[in-house]
């Protein structure tokens, strides 16, 4: 900007010598001017004093302590996603299919749902019958699986296992730790690779 | 678990935030390590405690890295972090208004080890023992002249000249027009050459 004759120079001014791009006739009118001189190297002063602030830092392990309360998106599910809504929207076919079904689910939602609304007489006579019968096949198979327990000859050493408090709970411990060993195994193959593979010819 | 230097340092922070979102957790600790020290450092000088200010920087974290699908890459992630702690700090303000500064340790410090756990630790430069009382003079006195400040003033001041940002990140992460944030800081500076006469004399 052309300085005006008889200006001093105004804080965007100081500004512009602070980061040296201040315009040829405002650096002769400073190197002239006592009093603009003097503004101006007051600012310099103050604005270095505040850059060489000592730097300061968290105490140590403050990323942990922020990593605690951080829920991270699940990898597998966010790459299942992805490709489903890759496969969805490759063609217009498999587009076109995708909303022929969205548009079949939501009817037949809102098709259960007002048949629901108009038949709760019916709803109700349906859940009394089978929390009835729910009842009674329940009960049937506990029974059936307790005279199992009992009277069958093979079950001979599920009984002895139950007549030995110690012998019960070293059985239990150990299916445990078969049945979490064999969840461990089964994560580990199938978790993806975290880290990018090298490809030969890349 | 720590993350592998040489892999993040060609990474811009929006990579490094695509990498956050599909779930990779060095990712988020990447973002926390670029950020930590200036989101700290500028709540400490904000309210001016350091135990207040570890806790506002950890809610600052948790809340941008808890959202982060709703960061959108077309701004600087810095922008993004900054607003979220500046806003955190504004608010503590509002609610409770502290209005002194000391280096020795927390206002609301009330025994010498809890004075001793909040006090400001002052960074080794290379400076000889004379230089060093003497920066740390005028750094007290600068830092006590900052936190004599509006908080608006304080934001705009520590931005712009502890974190370099343009005037246009500024208006940005505060969400003010770029002339209220150059008349801010202008009026700031103006009220700290007040507040320092004294040491030129």
């Amino acid at each position: 900007m052309t300085r005006p004759p008889g200006t001093h120079l105004s804080p965007e001014e100081i500004d512009s010598w602070l980061s040296g791009t201040l315009a040829q006739d405002w650096q002769q009118h400073l190197d002239q001017c006592q009093a603009c001189l003097e503004r101006a190297r007051t600012e310099r002063e103050i604005v270095d004093g505040i850059a060489a602030l000592p730097l300061i830092s968290p105490a140590a392990g403050f990323s942990d302590r922020v990593m605690a309360a951080v829920a991270i998106p699940d990898p597998f599910a966010i790459r299942s996603l992805q490709a489903t809504q890759r496969r969805l929207f490759a063609t217009r076919k498999s587009m076109a299919l995708a909303a022929s079904l969205t548009l079949l689910l939501l009817g037949s939602m809102a098709g259960s749902i007002a048949w629901s609304l108009t038949h709760q007489e019916t709803l109700a006579n349906i859940g009394t019958w089978l929390q009835s019968q729910g009842g009674q096949v329940a009960w049937l198979s506990l029974r059936g699986l307790a005279s199992n327990l009992i009277e069958q000859p093979w079950y001979g050493g599920i009984r002895s296992l139950l007549d030995n408090p110690l012998q019960l709970a070293l059985g239990s411990a150990l299916a445990s730790s078969v049945y979490l060993g064999g969840l461990l195994i089964l994560r580990r193959l199938l978790a993806l690779p975290t880290q990018q593979v090298a490809h030969a010819g890349m | 678990m720590a993350s592998s230097r040489p892999e993040w340092d060609g990474l811009s922070d929006q990579q490094v935030v695509l990498l956050a979102r599909s779930g990779k957790e060095t990712a988020y600790r990447e973002l926390i390590r670029r950020y930590e020290r200036p989101v700290f450092a500028l709540l400490f000088r904000m309210v001016r405690d350091r135990e207040l200010a570890e806790d506002l920087a950890q809610e600052t974290f948790v809340k941008a890295l808890n959202a982060i699908e709703s960061y959108r890459p077309e701004f600087k992630f810095s922008s993004w972090i900054f607003k979220i702690g500046n806003n955190a700090a504004i608010d503590h303000l509002r609610r409770r208004e502290l209005d002194t500064l000391s280096l020795d340790g927390s206002p609301h410090a009330e025994t010498p080890e809890a004075m001793q756990a909040t006090a400001l630790q002052i960074g080794a430069r290379q400076e000889s023992p004379l230089d060093t009382v003497e920066a740390k003079e005028l750094g007290g006195a600068i830092e006590a002249a900052i936190g004599s400040l509006r908080p608006e003033y304080r934001s705009c001041i520590l931005l712009r000249h502890v974190e370099g940002r343009p005037y246009e990140e500024i208006a940005e992460i505060l969400n003010l027009p770029l002339g209220t944030v150059k008349t801010y800081i202008h009026r700031a500076r103006n009220e700290l050459r007040q507040a320092l006469a004294h040491l030129k004399e």
